[in-house]
């Protein structure tokens, strides 16, 4: 059906009609001398824009908040813009598209390539606190871990030793991964998954197999029965 | 989190699922729904008697202190009919349908002549509707209620109610050309003035034929009204052009035009999707809504732009035919199937909504007559399932009980046709020009 919406529409858009969103935190150097260049050189600016509608007569920018607030800066009344879906997702691929935010990629089930290249930007990154990490001992340990797709955090990537400790090392991972990790199976038998379980807990998986739990017995020996 | 609930809220949440009439009657409406729409004790009437069965309340605020509308029963102001929850009026249902005919046969009945607003309720849904003069139309969508939004829907239609906008709104489309809707536009705008004696504004939205303000001998704007909508703070007045006529050697000003500007008919449709909405001039009408009593909008004979923003603009779209000609007929048709739901779902209050078509200017026999109901049948039988309420703006006067189709009709009469050379409108160069549109106006509009 033929639709009446501007949505997909470029319009030029009054300024005050236009709310910042998430605003910028682009220097307040390029902002000015973007705005002066915009000034002299041409009163229309050719990057348009991305808003989304919230209301009657009233937008929202969902990315290239920078046109944004070169428009602001350079004083104009109505700004070019591109009209996008009102949704979420919408506005989530417009901030990536727009170099605004960094996309994410599923650790949970990322394959290696995606790792390497991930661990890589983040090492190159001016600054970067995984500086004088070994970049290939990372990317191994994270892909090999028999755990990786059960993982709810991150932290489990402090006790590979590859020289990602808590703090901001773990942190500056964030930017590039997220997790959807999948459920435990019902029977764990991997020692290794098994290790990150504390010993009440492997109790009770033991309990539930119905395996006979000598009373001295310790997380090793626990991990040990579970996983023979 | 503010914990505190209203008597609107409560008395929803206390309503048994199934209540009846006198039930949500005496439990939501009577204690809660009149208080906060502004009425106090003694300003409601139940049973009111409108010449025309009887409604179940009419509402009128008190002037004064000696002023009682319980007691005197004159000019209620609005009326409202209450059906209990067992009865659905969710849009579109028979029980929906049934009670809109129902109000707006207690708005336009003999003692309902000041009544301005009607609403419908059953505690489930409500809806408000305005009538001007003889048009009645929704200027809510019909909004179900809960104890989450009651406060809020209450209180727009209390603010609506307490600030009436005095002008009507009528777009005259048809997506056939040829049918007259300029014709149509100017002599229904010199009747409504001569005969109605109302202040009237009509709008040249047609900038590619023009042919309202040539026939009316008006310049063409150049880019002032295409300013005014696309610009903040705009003046509307310069776009504004008296239409008057000599009369014992002093200009007689009889209605105001906004002609057709230049700008719309030079520039491309892609830039003025760039700097208008199709609500565009819907909003920007707002500011003047209170100096006229009819704002008429002569329309293109098309889906694009300009039709669009003045459908959406409009309260009510008055669609001439020709009883001779089938795609005018399947045009309309197709208007009220299609293009003004569309608009009807962008604004999400109810409107606009089609007036029944008529049939202009044509000589027609009654052999024509029968044909062209034939041909009317037709495309109801072809859009039944779909649209099943088509039948009522071809066959308004057509209930279960009468087999009456009659259609109004403008008979042909070459004056009218020839006015244009004249550049006056034909209703007031001729009295039989003038009577034609005079029972137009009383047809559709005037009380």
């Amino acid at each position: 059906m033929k639709t009446l919406t501007d949505v997909g529409n470029l319009m030029c858009l009054h300024m005050d009609e236009i709310e910042p969103g998430e605003g910028t935190d682009t220097p307040e150097f390029l902002i000015n001398a973007t705005a002066k260049l915009l000034n002299q050189k041409e009163e229309r600016n050719w990057v348009p824009v991305i808003v989304k509608e919230i209301g009657k007569n009233q937008y929202e920018v969902i990315g290239n908040t920078f046109v944004y607030a070169v428009a602001e800066a350079a004083g104009l009344e109505r700004v070019w813009c591109i009209i996008a879906e009102p949704t979420d997702s919408a506005a989530e691929v417009a901030k990536v598209l727009a170099g605004e935010a960094i996309p994410q990629i599923n650790l949970s089930a990322a394959t290696r390539d995606e790792i390497a290249a991930a661990l890589k930007y983040l090492v190159d990154q001016p600054g970067s606190p995984l500086k004088g990490i070994k970049l290939a001992v990372a990317i191994n340990r994270i892909e090999e871990d028999p755990g990786r797709k059960y993982w709810k955090t991150l932290s489990p990537i402090t006790k590979l030793k590859c020289g990602i400790t808590a703090g901001k090392k773990l942190d500056a991972l964030k930017q590039v991964f997220y997790l959807a990790p999948e459920p435990y199976p019902d029977v764990i038998t991997e020692p290794a998954i098994l290790e990150t379980f504390t010993a009440t807990e492997l109790k009770a998986m033991a309990k539930k197999r119905e395996l006979a739990v000598p009373k001295s017995a310790k997380k090793p020996d626990l991990v040990k029965l579970l996983s023979a | 989190m503010n914990m505190t609930t209203t008597k609107l809220q409560d008395a929803l949440r206390s309503l048994p699922t199934d209540a009846k009439e006198p039930i949500v009657d005496l439990n939501f409406v009577v204690p809660c729904v009149f208080e906060a729409l502004g009425f106090a004790q003694g300003e409601f009437y139940p049973q009111y008697v409108t010449g025309d069965g009887s409604v179940d309340y009419a509402l009128r605020k008190n002037i004064d202190e000696n002023d009682n509308f319980i007691c005197t029963g004159t000019q209620p102001y609005l009326l409202m009919e209450l059906k209990g929850r067992d009865i659905n009026i969710a849009p579109d249902s028979t029980g929906y349908n049934s009670v809109v005919k129902q109000l707006k046969r207690y708005l336009l009945a003999s003692n309902c002549h000041s009544a301005q607003w009607g609403i419908i309720t059953n505690s489930i849904h409500i809806q408000l509707f305005r009538k001007h003069g003889k048009v009645v139309f929704p200027v809510t969508a019909c909004l179900e209620i809960n104890p989450d939004n009651v406060d809020e829907v209450i209180d727009s239609f209390r603010e609506k109610i307490a600030n009436p906008s005095k002008a009507l709104t009528v777009a005259v489309y048809n997506n056939k050309g040829g049918v007259g809707k300029t014709t149509t536009t100017v002599n229904l705008a010199s009747v409504l003035h001569r005969a109605g004696h109302k202040k009237v504004l009509v709008i040249d939205l047609d900038p590619n034929q023009q042919d309202l303000t040539n026939s009316l001998d008006l310049s063409l704007l150049d880019g002032k009204f295409y300013t005014f909508l696309s610009e903040k703070d705009a003046n509307l007045q310069s776009c504004i052009a008296k239409y008057s006529i000599n009369y014992k050697n002093r200009d007689v000003d009889f209605f105001d035009v906004i002609p057709a500007d230049k700008e719309f008919a030079e520039g491309d449709e892609t830039k003025f999707r760039q700097y208008l909405r199709i609500d565009s001039l819907r909003q920007k009408l707002e500011c003047i809504k209170s100096d006229y009593d009819y704002i008429l909008i002569d329309s293109p004979p098309n889906w694009r732009i300009f039709s669009q923003m003045a459908i959406c603009a409009a309260d009510v779209i008055l669609i001439p035919t020709k009883h001779n000609n089938i795609f005018s007929l399947e045009n309309a048709a197709l208007a009220i199937k299609k293009f003004v739901p569309e608009i009807q779902r962008l604004r999400g209050d109810g409107g606009p909504v089609p007036l029944p078509v008529f049939f202009n200017g044509e000589k027609i026999t009654p052999f024509q007559e029968l044909e062209a109901q034939k041909a009317i049948d037709e495309i109801l039988r072809k859009s039944k399932s779909e649209n099943p309420n088509l039948r009522q703006y071809f066959y308004p006067k057509e209930t279960k009980v009468s087999k009456n189709r009659e259609i109004f009709s403008i008979p042909s009469y070459a004056n009218i046709a020839n006015a244009a050379f004249a550049r006056i409108p034909a209703a007031y160069r001729d009295k039989t020009a003038n009577s034609y549109y005079t029972e137009l106006a009383k047809e559709y509009f005037l009380q």
